[in-house]
């Protein structure tokens, strides 16, 4: 019940922040310099052209009033009409968040369990030869390009080994596989189609494993400085004075202490993977949500630009909100 | 033995702070001198075709072969350097400064400035950054002076973050008390007191903020959003080369890439190691 | 048999480009049943001794000699035999209680790890004995505080819970790092009697490590004093605390202001930071016996009578306040000296460089909610050449008032005045050239001090903001050095290459380089060693001296600010509950609460002569409701307390903001 009204505390807090992002995002398609429906005509359409292909965007009308169609449009779930497409937004998005959820979240689930293990082990070797590995694979993983690393690693793993499929989709369309959720893995599962959940797996790898080392160094980075600045705090100094098995101390003294801080770090590093999404998408031709926001950015489809852009600062600012919860849940010096 | 090891990795944290100050340093002084001397080491201009070679292996007449157009590898990877370099820097140099200034007077002077400066750092920080950079160069377009902009702006509200919980501390410690005591101006006291002792984070974060910039810019050009082809740029070379993945030609996006990793590393090197550094003089 | 025997113990530490000679020789031995006191100042290696009992010392150290404890040597102990001894062998009560526990899991939790580990329970009886612990050690509700986390704990119960996480091991030897360091008087009384109790009921041996010999020395059977990392003097308490023999632990006694007013000598220098094992007296440099002899040869420890043993060649005897022996350096100027006007009526306003009227100050939530109430009504006024001592626990509002002064806080309600201008009334330019007129010596020396900046910096500050041209500045700046004793050469340094003592005596020459009206000191050397503070408040009250100037000096101790104050005010809960001339005020307090607090206040002389008052509950337990603050805590206190404020009235020639004052006397009588 507790956690229920601080959740609903933070909603409210959340407002503000929403309402600034929905104006922001309104905005950021009008205000820039660049005109969209020029840049969608071509360079041959006339003025009355444009003029007509304004009026039935809505392009035309005040500022204001826009604003207020757009706003109204949300609160009804209407995003508007794709401007390539001409196919609501709505519903093609729905088509696209499955699989970029699926690749996300399993990512980072895996990138979350290597953190804590190879932090906490790093952190108790520290100033060691395993300690100084793992951090310097921690900082090679900082700098990799994550777009190359896809490409290396399919070059790898499809052109010279062949154990993977081509960086062509997600399941290979053979197994017919129907469509529920948009996430394969998931799919598969539920239909209890076997061929079509082995084939997800082949296709997730290659993916999955570059979200996972581009996302695990700075969660890495931040569990070993955590877990670090736990095992110098006297707590655990006195907790190992006073003579308590090395297990105990481990479990009981290092790891939850640890994790404290992680949600917080966890929740920025979701944004992150969300941006190393896109372009991972794009090299393996992912056909989910971010290869699909990047098209509407190419071609100035600004009803889809909106959409996409706002969902994700929805969602990012959703996952912030529930690791605030997991954070209080962690530490019980934050007052629920 | 863990309950000791905070003590004991003192010593070997700096010397491991040194290693990787010596290593990212070194990267970085050749990366300089890629910079600087590129024509001279390389026989092919970075945007000139040989007609006789396209995709040509590595080996002969070019050091890394050619790509699609026939333009030499090395010669264009080397000459990326400059560009990408001198964007990152320079888009980090203006977020750094505009940020900075920005959070130093909110987090100084508090109120309905401060305020409102978080809420709209709030909004910002709803956009996952990368996210934020695409939307607004795809709107902007192009060009390298855009491309400064846009990273100087989804990097500058952490800059102001950072400062402003910093400033926020520091006003609150007896040095600035003594100095506002002292009669010296408001003006005096944050240049005198407040904005060195500030900037300590800034130091240590700017170097690794380098290195991310330049993945950005890479990445904006990987998607066709950065420098436009045939203009030399690691991103853009790597976005090129993709196709010739599949059909195991590696050497058209595996060097630029390396290169781009290499550089970067430099900076994560250093900026990892004087942050190290700052953290054991302060245990 | 002994319970714990260090012999000849040496510890050195290597750091890159750093040694340090920690313990040289050291020798000390405790009995079951005994409290031993191990005091010295910072660097004397306290808690080095304590860290090598338990074998946690850091990385780097090499050792030499033995620490046998049941007949086993700890140095030698491997890992899973280190295990076993730490907790159930010998266990610590670390300094600051709140963060030596896991902020993440429950006292009760952490409390029954440390029995099933050590006392092989298995965890639904632990809770039981858990529970027992808690309320053997004087915790309220124990079954509830079991499921309490350390952030919901005041200092004062989180110091009785990790007593009970050490006992609670079963040890035969509980060490305690200064346990009571931030806990007021009454509770310090408190924490130091659950150690003797766990020495006389259950016969367990007690290390006392502690920088305040007066504190401790009641409830210690033996006291081990620590100079550089050597043993200079051990033996019985009563003796070493009133008679000791080494000229060391005479001058850090003689350093400790106390409540009975005698003066304070202050030893010049500091402690040295050795690299290796001493060969000559390490403290011959500092002390006015020393001869040949002590700066050619190391002392060894010698026997002067049963269990006392001093490692001097020229031991001294006799009481410490013996006028035999002539006071070395110079003395502190005794209290009264200078003109003042010394009575509790405030002075006319005319020659009042500070006037506060009814000043409140709120310290507000962030969204206007709640708010902490600091000072409730505070009116008081200082003339120039005055000395004002506040003195108050923590808590009291004695910062508080101190930012008033200097108008970094703004009253709520109310009026300061500093050299006859309100502050609430200047803008801009004006209102800084004000704020030169008073001035604050900061509670943390170093601190204050920008990092950043030389100490030519820091002192010619307010020089610079007032417009003083650069050759005269650097010409006062010199001049405020020399009269603070510091060489030169120190104008280039920064705050970290300073020590503390240097520190605040830079701190000293800023606030006085301006020639203000009015300085506040603020604690200024609680942050500071005794020896050290000695020399501070030398310095101190050389400075106050000056005619022309008023002074405040807030400090939560009483001892000190006897020591050269004119007039006295005594904060509770952000108001004044008595007010008067000093003697007045420490010879014949009015208010119960002045009286607890002389009663509390440890002495080495005669302490405070009058009738003991206790308070009934600890501050952090008790709830003010409406009527006088301490009326909940008050022996004396009826329901009438409770219902109206009290307002400060007169007593003798003080104030006292007590209705029943008058009668208190009588009350103690029976």
């Amino acid at each position: 019940m507790r956690i229920l009204r601080f959740v609903l505390r933070r909603l409210l807090q959340l407002v503000p922040v929403l309402l600034g992002v929905v104006v922001l995002t309104f905005l950021l398609v009008r205000v820039l310099p660049g005109d969209p429906i020029r840049t969608i005509l071509g360079p041959n359409a006339t003025e009355a052209d444009a003029a007509a292909a304004r009026a039935r965007f809505g392009l035309d009308r005040p500022l204001w009033q826009q604003f207020l169609d757009y706003v109204g449009g949300l609160f009804t779930g209407d995003f508007g009409t794709s401007i390539q497409s001409g196919a609501p937004v709505g519903s093609e998005m729905a088509l696209r968040i499955g699989p970029t959820m699926e690749l996300v979240v399993i990512a980072l689930a895996v990138a979350l369990v290597l953190a804590v293990v190879l932090g906490i082990w790093s952190a108790r070797h520290a100033g060691r030869f395993g300690d100084h590995t793992v951090r310097v694979a921690a900082l090679i993983g900082n700098s990799v390009p994550e777009f190359w690393l896809g490409l290396v690693l399919v070059l790898v793993g499809y052109s010279v080994l062949g154990w993977f499929p081509a960086p062509s989709g997600r399941v290979d369309p053979d197994t017919e596989l129907s469509l529920i959720t948009g996430a394969d893995l998931l799919d598969a599962a539920l239909t209890a189609n076997g061929p079509a959940f082995v084939s997800a797996l082949e296709h997730l790898a290659l993916p999955v494993a570059t979200l996972v080392i581009v996302i695990v160094a700075p969660l890495l980075r931040s569990v070993r400085a955590s877990a670090l600045e736990v095992l110098a705090s006297e707590a655990y100094t006195a907790a190992a004075a006073h003579g308590l098995k090395d297990r105990l101390l481990l479990r009981g003294y290092l790891v939850r202490a640890t994790l404290v801080r992680l949600p917080a770090l966890a929740a920025l590093v979701f944004g992150f993977s969300i941006g190393s999404t896109v372009l991972v998408e794009y090299v393996f031709s992912w056909q989910g949500f971010g290869q699909w926001a990047l098209r509407g950015l190419l071609y100035r489809d600004y009803p889809v630009v909106q959409a996409s852009v706002l969902v994700i600062a929805l969602f990012y600012v959703v996952v912030f909100l529930i690791a605030d919860v997991v954070h209080a849940i962690l530490d019980p010096r934050v007052r629920i | 033995m863990a309950e000791a090891s905070g003590v004991r990795e003192a010593g070997a944290d700096r010397r491991f702070a040194s290693s990787l100050i010596t290593v990212g340093s070194v990267i970085l002084a050749v990366v300089a001198v890629a910079v600087l001397f590129a024509p001279l080491l390389s026989s092919w201009g970075p945007e000139e075709i040989d007609p006789l070679a396209s995709l040509a292996p590595p080996g002969g007449a070019h050091l890394l072969g050619t790509d699609l157009n026939g333009m030499d590898v090395w010669s264009r990877v080397l000459h990326a350097a400059r560009l990408d370099v001198g964007i990152a820097v320079a888009a980090v140099a203006l977020a750094v400064v505009a940020g900075s200034l920005v959070g130093l007077v909110a987090g100084y002077r508090g109120g309905w400035a401060d305020d409102v400066l978080m809420r709209v750092l709030d909004v910002f920080q709803a956009f996952p950054t990368f996210i934020l950079a695409l939307a607004v160069a795809a709107l902007l377009g192009g060009g390298t002076a855009n491309l400064i902009a846009v990273i100087a702006l989804v990097n500058a509200p952490a800059y102001a973050r950072l400062v402003r919980a910093e400033v926020r501390s520091i006003r609150e410690l007896p040095f600035v008390e003594a100095s506002r005591t002292s009669g010296s101006s408001f003006w005096g006291v944050l240049w005198r007191h407040v904005l060195p002792n500030s900037l300590t984070p800034v130091r240590v974060i700017a170097p690794l903020n380098c290195g991310w910039a330049m993945l950005t810019l890479a990445g904006l050009s990987f998607l066709g959003l950065g420098v436009p082809l045939p203009t030399a740029e690691w991103g853009a070379m790597i976005s090129l080369g993709s196709g010739d993945v599949v059909a195991g030609r590696w050497w058209t996006s595996v060097p630029p890439g390396l290169f781009l990793l290499i550089c970067v590393l430099g900076f994560s090197l250093l900026g990892e190691g004087l942050q190290e550094r700052a953290d054991s003089t302060r245990r | 048999m002994t319970l714990l025997s260090i012999e000849d113990l040496s510890v050195v530490i290597q750091r890159p480009g750093r040694r340090v000679a920690a313990l040289s020789g050291v020798n000390l031995s405790v009995e079951p049943g005994e409290v031993v006191g191990l005091v010295g100042e910072s660097g004397g290696g306290k808690s080095m001794v304590a860290r090598s009992i338990v074998g946690l010392l850091p990385g780097g150290s090499r050792t030499s000699g033995r620490v046998m404890f049941d007949g086993a040597d700890v140095l030698t102990m491997g890992a899973a035999e280190l295990e076993a001894f730490r907790g159930h062998g010998a266990a610590i009560c670390f300094q600051n209680p709140r963060g030596a526990l896991s902020p993440t899991r429950t006292v009760g939790r952490q409390l029954v790890d440390r029995l099933v580990t050590h006392r092989s329970l298995a965890p639904a009886p632990a809770r039981e004995v858990a529970a027992e612990l808690f309320e053997s050690v004087g915790i309220r509700s124990p079954r509830r505080r079991l499921d309490a986390y350390p952030h919901e704990l005041s200092g004062g119960m989180a110091q009785r819970v990790m007593i009970s996480l050490a006992t609670g091991c079963a040890p035969g030897l509980l060490i305690a790092d200064e346990p009571t360091t931030g806990l007021d008087v009454t509770l310090t009384r408190e924490i130091l009697n659950r150690f003797r109790l766990a020495a006389n009921a259950e016969r367990r041996g007690v290390l006392l490590i502690s920088h305040d010999l007066a504190s401790i020395a009641e409830v210690c059977d033996r006291v081990v004093v620590l100079y550089a990392g050597t043993v200079v003097e051990s033996g019985p308490g009563p003796q070493v605390l009133h008679e000791p023999a080494h000229p060391y632990t005479r001058a850090l006694l003689r350093s400790v202001p106390d409540i009975d007013g005698r003066p304070v000598t202050a030893t010049p220098g500091a402690m040295p930071l050795l690299t290796e094992a001493p060969s000559s007296c390490p403290f011959a440099p500092r002390c006015a016996h020393a001869t040949q002899l002590c700066t050619a040869d190391l002392p060894v420890a010698g026997p002067l009578a049963m269990d006392w043993s001093v490692a001097c060649f020229h031991p001294r005897s006799g009481p410490l306040d013996d006028p035999a022996e002539p006071p070395v350096p110079a003395e502190t100027p005794p209290a009264g000296t200078v003109p003042s006007a010394g009575t509790a009526t405030s002075p006319d306003a005319k020659g009042s460089v500070l006037r506060i009227e009814d000043a409140h100050v709120v310290y507000r939530g962030r969204f206007g909610g709640g708010g902490h109430h600091a000072l409730r009504g505070v009116s008081l006024s200082v003339a120039a050449g005055e000395r004002l001592g506040v003195v108050g626990e923590s808590g009291c509002g004695k910062s508080t008032l101190a930012r008033l002064m200097l108008g970094l806080v703004q009253p709520s309600r109310g009026r300061v005045e500093v050299a006859g201008h309100a502050l609430a009334e200047l803008r801009g330019r004006r209102l800084r050239r004000l704020r030169t007129r008073a001035q604050l010596v900061f509670q943390d020396p170093i601190g204050s001090l920008s990092p950043r900046r030389t100490v030519q910096d820091a002192i010619g500050e307010p020089l610079r903001a007032a417009g003083v041209p650069a050759a005269e500045r650097a010409a006062r700046v010199a001049r405020a050095l020399e009269r603070m004793e510091l060489d030169p050469s120190i104008l280039g340094r920064r705050p970290h290459e300073l020590s503390g003592g240097q520190a605040q005596r830079v701190g000293i020459a800023r606030a006085l380089v301006g020639e203000p009206d009015l300085i506040v000191f603020d604690e200024p050397t609680s942050a500071l060693d005794v020896t050290v503070q000695a020399q501070i408040l030398k310095v101190i009250a050389e400075v106050s001296g000056d005619s022309s100037r008023g002074s405040v000096f807030i400090s939560h101790d009483l001892a000190t600010v006897r020591g050269f104050c004119d007039r006295v005010v005594v904060l509770y809960l952000g108001r004044i509950v008595e007010e008067g001339p000093v003697e007045e005020v420490f010879g014949n307090p009015g208010h119960p609460y002045t009286r607890a607090l002389l009663s509390s206040a440890p002495s080495l002389g005669s302490g405070y002569g009058g009738p003991q008052v206790e308070l009934t509950k600890d501050l952090e337990e008790a709830d003010a409701a409406g009527g006088c603050a301490l009326a909940p805590r008050c022996p004396f206190a009826t329901d009438e307390c409770g219902e109206q404020e009290q307002e400060l009235r007169p007593y003798h020639a003080s104030l006292v903001a007590c209705r029943r004052a008058a009668e208190i006397p009588a009350l103690i009588e029976r």
